[in-house]
């Protein structure tokens, strides 16, 4: 699809301005994400071009304004409920529950 | 359903995972071939970078056969082909301002080329 994600060649938006000594994660949500999306991955529920694709359709606004592991989250997200693992309700009750701390 | 036990997960890491598929099917180019990428638009995925279509471009390199994301994507199969390094001047694809020197290798799927 012709998306936001597609950025080769525009203009405006800004250097390209690596961290120096960047962490592999920046917080701990990070870290358990990346488990979480290989464990469902291993376990076949979805394949990586669907991921990729359900990161391309996420909303262009959305999609610039979030980081690297927000676009995995919100992809996660909408996968696992297209997939049958939970449905958005079930999603919406559980993140009152999240905390930074949860193991 | 499968499952990655904690035990195996640290060697799936540390190796990864081919995304090879282990068929013969007959490229349509070979090193050397001058090639134009098709101007597709489709709405599902693809990984056809919007900037290459319609440019010319040379098969670099032949990587061997994989699955192609256009229909695993849409749970339309794996869609067994070639897929191929193919350098593009940055002159073909930006223009006479471009740096003459430079090149873009581009990793293309059969289905994402023709012959020029």
């Amino acid at each position: 699809m012709n998306g936001i994600h597609d950025l080769g060649g525009m203009h405006g938006m800004g250097p390209v301005d690596p961290e120096t000594a960047e962490p592999i994660f920046h917080a701990d949500w990070e870290r358990r994400l990346f488990a979480m999306w290989m464990a469902a991955f291993a376990c076949g529920i979805y394949d990586d071009n669907e991921f990729r694709h359900a990161i391309e359709r996420m909303a262009p606004a959305e999609y610039l304004t979030t980081s690297y592991y927000e676009h995995w989250l919100i992809a996660m997200e909408q996968l696992m409920i297209e997939k049958g693992q939970f449905d958005a309700t079930e999603l919406a009750a559980a993140w009152p529950n999240a905390s930074e701390g949860a193991a | 359903m499968q499952v990655l036990k904690a035990e195996d997960a640290v060697a799936l890491f540390m190796t990864g995972g081919s995304a090879r598929i282990d068929t013969n099917v007959t490229p349509k180019f070979k090193v050397g071939d001058t090639v134009v990428a098709r101007n597709i638009n489709p709405a599902g995925h693809t990984r056809l970078p919007r900037y290459l279509r319609g440019k010319q471009g040379t098969v670099h390199k032949v990587h061997g056969v994989f699955g192609f994301p256009d229909t695993m994507a849409h749970g339309q199969g794996e869609t067994p082909q070639n897929v191929y390094s193919v350098r593009f001047t940055a002159q073909e694809v930006w223009g006479t301002d471009a740096s003459p020197r430079d090149s873009l290798y581009i990793d293309m799927w059969d289905d994402y080329l023709d012959p020029a």
